[in-house]
């Protein structure tokens, strides 16, 4: 497959090209889901291609195809060409490239226990364990439990020299109590919402995940929440669980720094940011005690990899230090308007979709107050925990999330649970209020594996490192 | 475009091993491109080809999905046979009865050569009348145009060969000022059919309205609601109602409610994959023709849509609403949606509102803050405009509204008689048809700066 990509990056350079790449992307995924002890999705797919992008004319030019000969390199090349010359149609300036020194390399996800390899039996033995203890109410009308596995393997040629091989390993599960009674559904999930947590790793990550044994809890929270009273609006000090401030960095912070978002270029599906280049360096984000770094290079993080789908190396880039927001996620075509060269985040969900700036492992560096210390000292707040529902306006500014249960604090514990709360906030307004981080112990990278982004759609699987955090006086719960 | 004769012989080919009880092959494939502009540009360009071919079988009531990509005989075999191991590695499911026998389609008319024929230049040579548009009257200019052809395919052990060719074309614009943005789109699978400029100029017409735009406070309000604001309302409630999983585990506001008035009785929505007005495709995956499914009639819950598994589980049969093998978990859906118009119009409606609001559309709407109550969140966007004494008085800054839809649908006082064709999460296979709506309460809960 080498050879070929080679060639046709030498057929493009033959054309004149001022830049081109080639990426040849082949990605095996397993499904499993169990509903009520039945398995409703237990499926395999195989999915491979290549992706040609060209720059030629000043513009950019992407064409894909599944059938991966040589004769089609050279016809979907031909189509890139033609494509960027199109492109050029509706032109003000020259696209240009941050410099990047070319690389060769080759990475490789480290993998204790191969995920594919794992027998179906062992997977369906643990999610039916799962799902027999989550129903032993029968007020659980729904248990869900739910594993995915990929592996992408991927070589990347550029017209610059580049050659790498990557090798990348996801594996990620989680399950779902849906509790009904008298016209009331209420969830509880573990380890998180959204089909649970993910990582970088084989089947090891899901053996440390210990689901059977927080099975029990949940199926009592979900019924309890049937009962529980909704939980009252107005100002309150609120705690935020680790999983939920994952969700808040990712919609607050991940996508407002996508810079090609900055620069507009996603103003036709998600919306652009408020992080605008003037900001840079200036805007006070959020309190002293907020530290948000982009770091493709966490052990196990979802957004971890060697190379973005530029050939960028792996890195770690602060967004914001301090409280001050200092820097961006970029791409080469970005890096240059902020005069720094590219900070490698430029990824494609498949082979027939071109890279855009995405989320690596965008995380909310630990603070240091110990979960039970931030309990003792946060008296009639509120502590949120799981997300259920999340929406955010198209400058990233004005959001709102729900989350699965809620719980007034009270001499250092939980106490009374609601159901139903939401909270909602402008976005720097929100992180200036943050005066307690909890410390390393209580944290945790969330994979986040659904993050959409570009037209045609891509899903790109992402991560946050998070830990429980405390605000003042947010505003919690909204007219209905 | 492979073609129908190529395609069934090749699924019918693979499944002919008869290694399993029941087996079924459905080809999803596509050529398609994307015109991707912004700030005036094209910035993002876009080729594929791609086709998926997904097996199902069942040994006995053991079910099992695998698929691929690559559509070599021998990767179809060995797609086919790691279905069978999948199957074979787990448990019965209690919901499979059979998989669909054959069927007679309507004839609906799906594929428009001139879309085929659409070229990267056609597009760009579109997308550069766009930016003259704006330019004349001083706005820059975001979207996307799309074109391309499809092809779906059903086969099974029992005799079911479903084929239909399709065609798409969409068009989305916003129109920006220095302080505001405006909206349109046009949808079609026949791309002489979008006029193109007419979209651009509505886009920028709205963005110069809602220019300097005035802040107003959260609070309930009377809307009147543009097709694409009250699509993306639907999107949401289809999802987290009309679907029989959802009715099923007792999730949806449809539940225990079918026979009963739950929203306004001028409010009728129906699903029908025949309807050539909307996005037409005339069978599900599984092969079963699609059926008119009344969902919501004169405002009374009235039943939602099944698949096979469902349909067995809900002793009921299919309406045609199956997804593709691998998203059967998720139960059916609604992919060719109406609502029914009423006899009013935009201008109409926008004169019988004493002091309310106009909203274009909406953004990252949610659903899943309490489902049985369809409480839906989401932002105002690309043109929020104050109504008084029945005139635009122009734009507002966006609000964030939080409210039961069931509530705000039933204090509905008009519909407008026109209709349009709305993109959805669903893209080619179907769209949302949708009136302009008057709501007499809407309930706004939070507001942005812009």
């Amino acid at each position: 497959m080498k050879d070929r990509l080679l060639t046709t990056i030498d057929f493009l350079k033959s054309r004149g090209v001022t830049y081109a790449d080639i990426r040849y992307v082949r990605t095996t995924t397993e499904n499993i889901k169990l509903t009520n002890e039945t398995v409703d999705t237990l499926s395999r797919d195989l999915d491979q291609g290549f992706g040609i992008r060209v720059l030629a004319d000043g513009a950019w030019g992407f064409a894909s195809s599944a059938i991966c000969t040589l004769g089609e390199m050279r016809k979907v090349a031909g189509r890139a060409l033609a494509i960027a010359k199109a492109s050029a149609l509706v032109k003000t300036h020259d696209v240009t490239l941050a410099p990047l020194v070319p690389a060769t390399g080759r990475f490789e996800t480290p993998v204790t226990l191969d995920p594919f390899k794992v027998p179906l039996s062992k997977k369906l033995e643990l999610l039916s364990f799962v799902n027999r203890v989550l129903r032993r109410d029968r007020k659980i009308q729904v248990a869900e439990a739910s594993m995915d596995f990929f592996r992408t393997e991927k070589i990347f040629a550029s017209t610059e020299g580049a050659l790498i091989e990557q090798v990348l390993t996801e594996s990620g599960a989680g399950y779902t109590a849906t509790a009904v009674d008298s016209g009331e559904v209420q969830r509880r999930s573990y380890p998180n919402s959204h089909r649970g947590d993910y990582g970088t790793g084989g089947y090891e990550l899901i053996e440390r995940m210990n689901l059977k044994d927080e099975a029990e809890r949940v199926r009592e929270e979900a019924v309890a929440l049937l009962t529980a009273p909704v939980c009252p609006s107005g100002s309150r000090d609120i705690v935020i669980g680790a999983s939920q401030m994952a969700l808040q960095v990712h919609e607050s912070c991940g996508h407002p720094a996508e810079l090609d978002r900055v620069l507009g270029t996603e103003v036709s599906l998600a919306g652009g940011s408020f992080l605008t280049v003037d900001q840079l360096g200036k805007l006070r984000y959020g309190s002293r005690l907020v530290n948000i770094v982009a770091d493709a290079t966490t052990p196990e993080g979802l957004g971890t990899f060697g190379y973005d789908d530029e050939g960028v190396p792996a890195q770690r880039t602060d967004l914001v230090r301090e409280g001050v927001f200092v820097g961006y996620l970029t791409s080469r075509e970005t890096a240059p308007v902020i005069d720094r060269t590219s900070n490698g985040t430029m990824r494609a969900d498949r082979w027939n979709r071109i890279p855009l700036i995405r989320m690596t492992n965008i995380n909310l560096e630990p603070g240091s107050v110990s979960f039970d210390d931030l309990l003792a000292d946060s008296d009639g707040a509120l502590f949120l925990d799981t997300n259920n529902s999340w929406s955010i306006d198209d400058r990233r500014l004005n959001f709102q999330f729900g989350v699965e249960a809620a719980w007034e604090i009270k001499g250092g514990r939980k106490g009374q649970l609601y159901k139903n709360a939401l909270y909602t906030g402008i976005t720097p307004e929100f992180w200036n209020a943050c005066d307690a981080i909890c410390n390393r112990d209580h944290w945790h990278v969330w994979g986040v594996p659904n993050c959409g982004k570009g037209q045609p759609m891509q899903v790109a699987r992402v991560a946050h490192g998070a830990a429980p955090a405390r605000f003042r006086q947010i505003t919690v719960g909204v007219s209905r | 475009m492979i073609g129908k004769d190529k395609i069934v012989t090749l699924l019918g080919d693979t499944l002919a091993l008869k290694l399993a009880d029941q087996g079924e092959a459905v080809f999803v494939g596509s050529e398609s491109g994307l015109t991707r502009f912004a700030n005036s540009i094209i910035h993002q360009n876009v080729a594929e080809t791609q086709s998926k071919v997904f097996f199902r079988v069942a040994m006995g009531r053991k079910l099992g999905v695998a698929s691929t990509n690559s559509l070599s005989r021998g990767d179809l075999k060995a797609a086919y046979r790691a279905a069978i191991k999948i199957a074979k590695a787990q448990k019965e499911n209690p919901h499979f009865e059979s998989l669909p026998g054959p069927a007679t389609y309507p004839d609906v008319s799906t594929f428009f050569s001139e879309t085929a024929k659409f070229t990267p230049r056609s597009r760009g040579l579109k997308v550069k009348s766009i930016v003259q548009v704006a330019s004349r009257r001083g706005c820059t200019v975001a979207g996307s145009l799309t074109t391309g052809t499809g092809e779906v395919a059903v086969v099974n052990t029992r005799g079911v060969a479903a084929y239909q060719p399709l065609t798409s074309a969409s068009l989305s614009v916003i129109a920006m000022t220095k302080n505001s943005s405006g909206y349109a789109e046009g949808l079609s699978r026949d791309v002489g059919a979008l006029d193109v400029r007419a979209v651009a100029g509505a886009a920028v017409d709205k963005a110069v309205a809602c220019a300097d735009p005035e802040t107003l406070s959260p609070g309930e309000y009377e809307v009147v609601l543009e097709p694409a604001a009250v699509a993306a309302l639907m999107e949401w409630v289809n999802y987290i109602g009309f679907g029989s999983k959802a009715m099923l585990d007792g999730t949806s506001f449809m539940c225990n409610r079918i026979g009963q008035r739950i929203t306004g009785e001028e409010i009728s929505i129906h699903d029908d994959g025949t309807d050539p007005a909307g996005v037409a495709m005339p069978f599900d995956f599984e092969g079963v023709p699609k059926r008119r499914v009344e969902l919501i009639t004169a405002g009374v819950a009235k039943g939602v849509v099944y698949d096979s598994l469902t349909a067995s589980r809900g002793k009921t049969v299919s309406t045609g609403h199956a997804l593709t093998p691998d998203s059967s978990g998720e139960g059916a859906l609604a992919l060719n949606l109406f609502v029914a118009p009423g006899d009013s119009s935009l201008p109409q409606m926008i004169a019988g509102v004493g002091d309310g609001l106009l909203v274009t559309r909406f953004h990252y709407i949610n659903g899943f803050l309490d489902t049985p109550h369809a409480v839906l969140t989401g932002m105002t966007r690309d043109g929020l405009m104050r109504i008084k004494d029945g005139r635009l008085q122009g734009g507002v800054k966006n609000l964030r509204f939080t409210d039961s839809m069931l509530r705000a649908f039933g204090t509905v006082k008009a519909l407008s008689a026109q209709r349009q064709c709305i993109n959805a999460w669903w893209d080619s296979l179907g769209c949302i048809t949708a009136p302009a709506v008057h709501l007499g309460s809407f309930r706004f809960s939070g507001q942005t700066g812009f």
